[in-house]
């Protein structure tokens, strides 16, 4: 395969200029952890875990990856076309992939930051928590926030996620049953990775 | 002098097997120090997070990375590529990037060797002949085909090489339907559509199995061992004979030598990061050409004050990617008769078809000139890239909710996608070459090697008229949304030069048996040592050529 430079991604109009500043407004080390239900993660309890754990473990969701599971649900909505968010596991999935190594730190970083950004646009814009607004409230917040740089950034990133959760090998807590390469026919070759030769395994060889 | 070894060699992939081999055979005790791990066939598997989005088989770029040079319009603008992504690893295990090739095997051709002779020099480029022909290299590149394993199928052209065998020694892997497709439309142009050999056995020997037809091997470890990598063809057997040492995790930093010139020893940092030095009569460097430079620079000594074979400043100088470009068209299953359809869909046999009638091209405005090699190809499978390619409407906007998921099924079911890949000559220029960076170091306190990757012109041009011949043949099989084009935008994975030789030290670093020049026991085997690239993947010229020096050092000890 020829290898060449990444394209760099498509920068959004400068027109948007005004949503990129709100959107950037909001101090990026102000974290709160807010205890949320564990209903949205409960089911999603994986049958392997990468050496090592997740900061936060399934089953003690805190509000960020609340929102982060609302927005990929979202993104890839239960549609009746093929498997979504939810059922490829694409929340725990993540929350999996950020404790594996060579996770990008900076992008780990940047999504978690991403929730309280839009939980306090969606106040400003629409007087409630994200989690609190309707459908059709929630596609009007993320084509605002698609118009700044960093909320296109975020959208693109847990879109690249979500398709990871989607088409990676089950043994990584995604794609249950291989049910992301069922609906899009796509064949994965073989042999596939198990839990004895995972990518982290493979680094500590 | 007490010695640990008789030969070391610094890098493991298709540089440095054939010397290994051919030592071990001929009785000679060799060490392969490798800075990764020895993976095997166990350790191989189809995921796309280890190969390709995590990169498992290369380093943390926080750990280690190159400086990239790039032309911008007021110079060069210099980018470590642990802030720009820019991956100039190509697999660092034992056998190399070899393992993570597709084994696209062409040899380069008798006018390759004195292309300055053939085609006369071009201003800004340093075209030169090579110090051998192709005749003094044919031996070793069918050694090649009967060891490492390449099969394919050879027909009669204007452009075949001179062979001193009828045929490839194991059959061509299997093809889809496709490949009929580009036979009958390059035959409506008036056009010969080749076999392509693959360095990928289509039956078992030499102890390997088969290939199973699992559609991935660019980028992905041969989970069967078919795939002729440096490791699986070569290393396990020179291991075999007792005599090969494979010692992984080792990072070699620099060569020492002494007041003559010799090197006397390898100075490595083990897993833990310890120092070791190892001795030997003869020392072999082969970490692929980036990092060749780099190692020979990074070790001055007292006949050596500017690094290693340097002290005519050549070490480095002219390095070669491979020019070219690449595209792709779209077959829909709905606009095919079924038994078409289903033929198409058909997964696991390759395309393998490549063009080489505008290996001379009669160019309007410059003349007789060089041209290059075409291969197409099925888009690779990779899914998760193949996705991340659909979240975007025509204007870059994001896309998401059913609007996404409907394109995301359409893309991955709808047809197949062809793809075409232009390989032709990178010219050799003052702006491409190797050196070390002032500031930028790697893990072990070494400084990482910057590279400048300036492309002459002339190379689009040629690029271009290869990739309009490829999109014709796209059309003319009815292929949909044809796209493409060249680029001056280096391929990392295709790589060589920056140690050339030659038989004038003045301009060349490695005599014509690959000696450096100034320290008589010490060789360079990897593709360092091209003047020019060719208009080909370099694999097979890597291993005939190494397969040559190591005989050269079984005849020298």
């Amino acid at each position: 395969m020829r290898r060449n430079r990444p394209v760099p991604e498509p920068r959004p109009p400068a027109a948007f200029a005004e949503a990129h500043a709100a959107w950037q407004a909001h101090p990026v080390s102000r974290r709160r952890f807010l205890k949320g239900a564990g209903a949205l993660f409960g089911g999603l309890m994986l049958p392997w875990l990468p050496e090592g754990a997740i900061a936060e473990a399934p089953g003690k969701p805190d509000r960020k990856w609340q929102i982060i599971a609302l927005v990929q649900q979202h993104l890839f909505p239960d549609d009746g076309n093929g498997p979504d968010a939810k059922t490829i596991r694409a929340a725990a999935y993540l929350q999996q992939a950020m404790a594996l190594p060579r996770f990008p730190a900076e992008e780990r970083d940047f999504i978690l930051q991403g929730p309280e950004w839009l939980d306090d646009l969606a106040r400003q814009d629409h007087g409630a928590a994200y989690v609190k607004l309707d459908a059709a409230s929630r596609e009007t917040l993320l084509h605002r926030i698609a118009r700044s740089e960093a909320g296109d950034q975020w959208l693109s990133l847990l879109l690249l996620y979500i398709f990871e959760a989607l088409l990676t090998a089950p043994v990584y807590g995604g794609n249950p049953g291989g049910i992301g390469w069922a609906w899009l026919e796509h064949d994965p070759g073989f042999p596939l990775p198990t839990a004895a030769n995972t990518y982290d395994r493979i680094l500590k060889k | 002098m007490t010695t640990d070894y008789d030969v070391c060699i610094v890098g493991s992939g298709a540089g440095a097997a054939p010397v290994a081999w051919q030592l071990a055979r001929a009785g000679h005790h060799v060490l392969v120090l490798e800075k990764g791990p020895w993976l095997t066939e166990r350790d191989f598997c189809k995921d796309e997070l280890a190969c390709c989005r995590r990169g498992a088989y290369t380093p943390d770029l926080a750990d280690e990375q190159h400086v990239i040079e790039e032309p911008v319009e007021a110079g060069w603008q210099a980018t470590p590529t642990g802030e720009s992504g820019w991956d100039f690893w190509n697999g660092n295990v034992v056998g190399g990037s070899s393992n993570f090739m597709s084994g696209y095997f062409y040899r380069l051709k008798p006018l390759d060797f004195r292309l300055r002779s053939e085609f006369g020099p071009i201003e800004g480029a340093n075209v030169a002949d090579w110090p051998i022909t192709y005749e003094e290299l044919e031996p070793w590149y069918t050694l090649v085909e009967q060891v490492v394993g390449i099969s394919g199928r050879v027909v009669k052209h204007r452009f075949l090489e001179p062979r001193s065998t009828p045929d490839f020694p194991h059959p061509p892997l299997a093809e889809n339907v496709i490949s009929q497709w580009i036979d009958a439309a390059c035959e409506r142009l008036g056009w010969q559509a080749l076999p392509t050999p693959r360095a990928i056995l289509s039956q078992p020997a030499h102890e390997r199995k088969s290939c199973s037809y699992s559609i991935f091997c660019g980028s992905y470890g041969c989970s069967t061992g078919a795939k002729g990598s440096a490791r699986a063809a070569l290393l396990d057997q020179a291991v075999a004979t007792g005599r090969c040492h494979i010692r992984p995790h080792a990072k070699v930093n620099r060569l020492i030598s002494d007041a003559r010139g010799r090197v006397i020893a390898a100075e490595y940092a083990d897993r833990e990061g310890r120092r070791q030095r190892v001795r030997a009569k003869i020392f072999v460097v082969a970490c692929q050409a980036i990092e060749t430079a780099r190692l020979l620079l990074a070790s001055p000594g007292p006949k050596h004050p500017h690094g290693l074979g340097n002290n005519r400043g050549q070490v480095g100088r002219n390095l070669l990617f491979s020019a070219g470009g690449s595209g792709e068209g779209t077959f829909r299953y709905a606009r095919l008769p079924e038994r078409e359809a289903r033929a198409l869909r058909q997964r696991g046999p390759f395309v393998n078809r490549g063009l080489q009638h505008g290996y001379v091209i009669e160019h309007p405005r410059l003349g007789r000139i060089k041209g290059g090699t075409t291969d197409f190809l099925f888009r690779h499978p990779n899914a998760i890239t193949r996705a991340n390619d659909l979240k975007r409407d025509e204007h870059g906007a994001l896309i998401w909710g059913t609007a996404l998921k409907r394109r995301l099924h359409a893309g991955f079911t709808e047809g197949r996608h062809l793809r075409y890949e232009v390989f032709c000559d990178w010219l050799p220029t003052d702006n491409c070459f190797v050196q070390l960076d002032g500031q930028v170091k790697d893990k072990w306190g070494m400084p990482v090697a910057r590279v400048r990757v300036g492309y002459h012109p002339h190379d689009l041009e040629v690029g271009e008229v290869l990739s309009q011949q490829a999109q014709a043949v796209l059309r003319e099989m009815g292929a949909e949304d044809i796209r493409g084009g060249v680029s001056g935008s280096p391929p990392p994975n295709l790589v060589a030069g920056g140690c050339r030789f030659g038989t004038d030290p003045a301009t060349a670093v490695l005599d014509p048996d690959c000696r450096v020049f100034d320290a008589p026991n010490l060789y360079v085997s990897d593709g360092s040592f091209m003047p020019t690239g060719g208009s080909v993947p370099y694999t097979w010229t890597i291993y005939a050529n190494a397969f040559r020096v190591g005989q050269k050092i079984v005849d020298e000890l």
